[in-house]
Formats: structure tokens, sequence, C-alpha cells
């Protein structure tokens, strides 16, 4: 029973943690615009 | 403007027919020492082409040296003592180190040397200087190169990834072991992504002269594992008549006023056909005076880079920049 107590609680301390990760981490939403276009204009920018 | 190639396999060949279409292009020696490939090539060019059993660089304006590298000293010194102009697309550390040896022999005749105009080095540069001029100052300049040309030009490319590779760090030379340095590079598409390492490149030869106060410029070279397992013996088969597509990443970091930026040019090509077409640029540039200088150097200092990707654009070879960053 311990066993189980101790188990239950490490699970829910992992899952504090990763939401805690997941909500405040800094990784954020990958750039879901740009890649490569060919240079145009006078400037060639 | 008289030109001669000095080896037409699928550098020089593509180099020659650019030149020979040119309308102010009265003559285009061939010299090979594949007779049979001197003869195919020139009767491809028309009448203005003609073929030559020795170099002989006073007969003409300009020399655009296509053969393997290692040949390149011995006809560019005999060029430079004639007072002739040269346009080298070596691609191997020793031989753009002896072409630019011949800076100060150059300058004092009035004459240019332009080393590594090709595709990477050459185009590679002039990306790289066209980056630089959107920044007040460059810290930084990384390129990575993948694919190769024509078979010598893949020999080369073998011979590099066991060859000791030149960083500068900090303003000052680092020699980096070939293979270290893994780097995922994403190139334009259809390239894309593939993994890059130190080899012997010339490029930060080329780019340091070119970029005063530069702290870093590092160069590398995409290379499959079966190419870095076999880098250290012979070549286990012939390399390919002509290249697949190939590209190059020119990655430029600067200061804009206050804030540190960095800008991702890039392009996308068969290597062999954009070697030709930058070799002919270059050729014709120089017969022309437009270069910026004197003396022997890269395309970064030689040439104005707008114009000179303007006029690479017309004739297909087309850049692309990196936006997302």
């Amino acid at each position: 029973m311990a066993l189980l107590r101790r188990a239950l609680a490490a699970v829910a301390i992992a899952g504090i943690i990763a939401a805690v990760l997941r909500l405040r981490g800094s990784g954020g939403t990958p750039p879901q615009s740009g890649g490569r276009r060919e240079l145009s204009g006078p400037g060639l920018r | 403007m008289r030109f001669l190639i000095c080896g037409v396999g699928a550098v020089g060949a593509r180099a020659a027919r650019h030149l020979v279409a040119d309308a102010e292009t009265k003559a285009v020696l061939v010299d090979e020492p594949d007779r049979r490939r001197q003869a195919a090539v020139v009767s491809s060019l028309g009448e203005r082409a003609e073929a030559v059993d020795e170099p002989d660089p006073s007969a003409v304006d300009v020399v655009v040296l296509a053969s393997p590298p290692a040949r390149h000293l011995a006809v560019a010194k005999r060029a430079v003592a004639a007072g002739r102009h040269v346009v080298s697309v070596a691609d191997s550390v020793g031989a753009v180190e002896d072409l630019l040896d011949l800076h100060a022999e150059a300058r004092e005749r009035g004459v240019v040397v332009a080393v590594g105009a090709g595709f990477g080095p050459g185009l590679s540069c002039v990306l790289a200087s066209h980056a630089a001029g959107q920044f007040d100052s460059v810290d930084e300049i990384h390129v990575a190169h993948h694919g190769t040309a024509g078979p010598a030009c893949a020999r080369q490319h073998h011979a590099a990834l066991r060859g000791v590779g030149f960083d500068w760090r900090d303003h000052a030379w680092r020699r980096r072991p070939p293979g270290s340095g893994r780097e995922l590079c994403f190139f334009p598409d259809p390239v894309g992504g593939s993994d890059c390492y130190r080899a012997a490149l010339p490029d930060a030869l080329l780019l340091v002269p070119a970029f005063p106060g530069v702290s870093r410029v590092t160069a590398r070279l995409a290379a499959t594992r079966r190419d870095r397992l076999t880098a250290g013996l012979p070549m286990l088969r012939r390399p390919h008549a002509e290249g697949r597509i190939g590209g190059l990443r020119v990655e430029v970091r600067g200061r804009r006023g206050l804030s540190r930026d960095t800008v991702v040019l890039g392009a996308v090509d068969r290597p062999a056909v954009a070697a030709g077409t930058a070799a002919a640029v270059t050729a014709r540039w120089v017969a022309a005076g437009r270069t910026l200088t004197t003396g022997a150097a890269g395309l970064a200092a030689l040439v104005e880079p707008l114009p000179f990707l303007q006029e690479l654009a017309r004739a297909g070879v087309r850049a692309a920049v990196f936006e997302g960053l």
C-alpha cells in the first residue's frame, strides 16, 4: 500500500512539474511562416 | 575580347559557352589535354572557338582556369608575367593560397587574378558580400556547400574531407580536424537539410581579407556517412561525369544600428552550371575593367555584389533569402 502511495505521489509531482514547464516554459510556438524566398526587386533583397 | 579557357570539363565547357555567346567576344581559345573532348567542345562552340595545343596567355585578354586546381599556378604565373588577367575556379586550399601569393606581382602589373570564381567559392563570396551590405559591421560569416560539379570537383570534395580545415576565430587562424563540427544546415529546396562538417575549404582564406574586422569565418561541407567513412581511402568508384543538384548556404551575422541581426542567403543549382556562369561573368567583368581593384583576391573583394548577382540572375543563376529568423 505504501509503495502504491509513493508511486501515485511521484506521478502527481511529475505531472505538476510537467504542467508548470508546459505553461510557463519559454519554448513557445514554432514559426508558422517564413522559408526561402528568391531574391527580387532592384536591390535583390 | 579574347579569352583562353584552360580545361573544358563540366565547368570550363559551360564558361566557354557563355563567353562565346557574348557579342563582344572575338575568340575563345580552348586548351584541354583530352584531345577528343577538346575537339568536341570546339566544334560545338562554333567558329569563334579555336583549339590550341599549348596555353599562350599573351595571345588573349583573359585566361580562365577551369582545369584541376594543381595546374592553375603555372599558367597563372605566365599570364601575370605577360600582363594578362586571370580567372580561376580553384577550390582547393593549396591552389587558392598559391594564387593569392601572386597578389603583389598582379598589383604591380595592374592585372586581376580572380581566385575561386566558381560556385563555392565564388558565388558564395558574392552572396556573403551582398548580405554584408545590409549591416553596419559584419561579425561572422558561415558558409556551407552541398554537392559537386564534374569529376575534378568530386575528387577535390573527397580530398577536402581528409584535409585540415581553417577557421577564422577571434581574429586568428585556427586549424580544425576534418569531419569535426557537425552542423545540420538547411539549403534551399530541393536540397533541404544536410549534415555539414569542417573540411579543407578555401572560403575563409578568400573572405577574411574582404571583410576587415570580421571575427569569425567558417566553412563546412555537406557529406554523407559513406563520404566520411571513406574519406581516407582512394575514391571507391569513378565520380559522376556531371554532379547532381548542389546548394550553398551563407549566413552573415552583424550589427545594424544598436541591434545584432542575421541574414541567411542561399542558392541551389547544378554546381557545374552555376560555376561556369560565375566564371564567365567574372571573366567578362575583368576584361571590361569592372572590378573594384587589381591584384589577387576572391570575388567578395573584386566585384560589386548587386550588379554581379543581377547579371547571374539574367543568366539563370538565382539566389534566395531565408525568412523567418
